[in-house]
C-alpha cells in the first residue's frame, strides 16, 4: 500500500530558481535561503520518497483564463519545466508515474472532488522553483511528481476549507493504492506577500508565525478564515497559503515540526518547514516539548 | 446586477480582485501579455510594438498603458499580475523595479523599505 511518510510546505518564490540557476547558493544574500533548505533536501535523500505529491499553482502558464480550473491534476511521465518570458532553465524534465496519477484522479473524482486533467503540458515555478532545492537532478530527479494545480488566481478560489477537504481526500487516495510507494506531501506558495497593486510590499511576519502554529496545531481554525481574511493579514498573494492547507489535510492530527527555516529578504517571506507524523507511543515528541516549557 | 462573493469582502485598499468579471472585460489584454511565454510573440513584440497589439485586438486604452510602460495602471485596468510578469522579463525589467514603480517609489527609495537592503 502506498503512504504519506511526511509534508513540506515551501514557497514557490521565481527569483529563487533564477538565484539558483546563477549559482548564487554562496551570496552572503541569498545563502539564508539556501541553507535552509539542506536540512529539507537531507532529509528527503534519508527517507528517499517515490513520489513527491505537489499542491501549487500555476501562474497563467500552463493554463490562461480562457479556460481555468479550480483543481487540476497532471498525467503524464514527462513534464517540461516551463519557459516564463526568460527562456528556458535547463532542468531535465520533471517524472511521472501515469498509473499513480491517473489512480490519485479516479479516486478524487471517485469521492465527487471534480478535477481537470492537463497532460502533455509544461510545469512553472509553482513546483520547479522549490523542486531543485528539495531534490538532486544530475543525472535526472530521483523520483516522480503528481501536480495537484489549485487556482489561486482567479476568483472564486476554492476556500480554505475545501482545499483542506482535498487534502484528506488525496489520503485515502494515496492510501488506496497497492503498490508500496512512499509519498511525500508538498504545499507550496507563501508567505506572506503582495506584489500587485498599491499595497505592493507589504509583510507580516508576527501573522506568519502564528499561521504556522495553527497550521501545525489547529488547521480548522485556518479553514475557517475568507480569503480576504489571508489577503487582509498576509498580503494578496499570500492567499496561496491555502495550498499549504491541502498539504495540512493529508497529514496525520499530530506533526512534529522537524525543520522550519524563514527569510523574510525583500518581498516574500520564504519559507521552509517540514513535517513528520506523530505516531501514538512516540515518547520522543511529548518530551521535545517539555523541553521547550 | 453586482453580486459580493462573501469570500472577498472586505478587501484591503490597494489590492485589485482579479475575478470573472474582470477577466471577462480584459481577456484579451491577459492574453496578449501570457503570449510573451512564446519566443515568436517577443520576436514580434521587439520588432514591431505597435503592430503586436493591433494583432492583438487591444483596445486604444490598452495600447497607452502598454506604450506608457503604466505598470500601475495596466493592473488597475484588469490585468492578473503573474500574466504582466512574463512581459516585464521581455521589456527586461525586474520584479523588484516593477514593485517600486507600483509603489510610486524608485527602486533605491523601496529597497530602503526592506529586511536586506542591498538584495538584488
Amino acid at each position: 500500500m502506498a503512504r504519506i511518510i511526511g509534508g513540506i510546505g515551501t514557497s514557490h518564490v521565481p527569483t529563487i530558481g533564477v538565484a539558483y540557476d546563477k549559482g548564487r547558493q554562496e551570496d552572503p544574500v541569498w545563502a539564508p535561503l539556501f541553507e535552509g533548505y539542506k536540512p529539507v533536501a537531507r532529509w528527503l535523500a534519508e527517507k528517499q520518497p517515490d513520489v513527491l505529491l505537489f499542491f501549487y499553482n500555476d501562474h497563467a502558464t500552463t493554463l490562461f483564463f480562457d479556460l481555468y480550473p479550480t483543481f487540476a491534476l497532471g498525467v503524464g511521465a514527462r513534464f517540461p519545466v516551463a519557459d516564463e518570458g526568460a527562456g528556458l532553465r535547463g532542468l531535465p524534465d520533471i517524472r511521472g508515474d501515469v498509473d499513480f496519477q491517473a489512480h490519485i484522479g479516479e479516486a478524487l473524482v471517485n469521492e465527487e472532488f471534480d478535477l481537470a486533467f492537463f497532460q502533455n503540458k509544461p510545469i512553472d515555478h509553482g513546483i520547479a522553483s522549490p523542486l531543485p532545492l528539495l531534490w538532486p537532478h544530475e543525472p535526472d530527479w530521483p523520483g516522480t511528481v503528481v501536480p495537484i494545480a489549485i487556482n489561486v488566481l482567479q476568483y472564486p478560489l476554492p476556500t480554505a476549507r475545501r482545499c483542506y477537504r482535498l487534502g484528506q481526500a488525496v489520503r485515502r487516495a494515496v492510501e488506496s493504492y497497492p503498490e508500496d510507494l512512499s509519498v511525500v506531501v508538498v504545499g507550496t506558495g507563501g508567505l506572506s506577500h503582495q506584489i500587485h497593486g498599491e499595497r505592493t510590499g507589504f509583510n507580516n511576519t508576527e501573522w506568519d508565525l502564528e499561521f504556522l502554529e495553527l497550521l501545525r496545531d489547529d488547521p480548522e481554525r485556518l479553514t475557517r478564515l475568507s480569503h480576504a481574511d489571508y489577503v487582509r493579514l498576509g498580503g494578496a498573494e499570500s492567499v496561496e497559503q491555502i495550498m499549504w492547507l491541502a498539504m495540512r489535510g493529508a497529514l496525520g492530527p499530530q506533526l512534529d515540526e522537524v525543520h522550519r527555516n524563514y527569510y523574510l529578504m525583500t518581498t516574500t517571506a520564504m519559507t521552509v518547514v517540514t513535517y513528520e507524523e506523530r505516531v501514538a507511543g512516540d515518547l520522543a515528541a511529548p518530551m521535545r516539548e517539555q523541553e521547550v516549557a | 446586477m453586482f453580486t459580493q462573493n462573501p469570500q472577498t469582502l472586505g478587501m484591503p485598499e490597494g489590492t485589485y480582485v482579479f475575478d470573472l468579471r474582470t477577466c471577462n472585460r480584459r481577456l484579451a489584454f491577459n492574453r496578449f501579455f501570457w503570449n510573451m511565454i512564446r519566443p515568436e510573440a517577443r520576436e514580434a513584440f521587439w520588432q514591431d510594438e505597435e503592430a503586436a497589439m493591433a494583432s492583438a485586438g487591444l483596445d486604444d486604452e490598452e495600447k497607452a498603458l502598454v506604450r506608457a510602460r503604466d505598470w500601475l495602471g495596466i493592473v488597475q485596468s484588469g490585468v492578473n499580475f503573474f500574466v504582466l510578469e512574463k512581459w516585464a522579463r521581455v521589456v527586461r525589467k525586474t520584479n523588484l523595479e516593477v514593485y517600486a514603480i507600483m509603489r510610486g517609489e524608485s527602486l533605491e527609495e523601496f529597497m530602503q523599505t526592506r529586511a536586506v537592503p542591498h538584495a538584488r
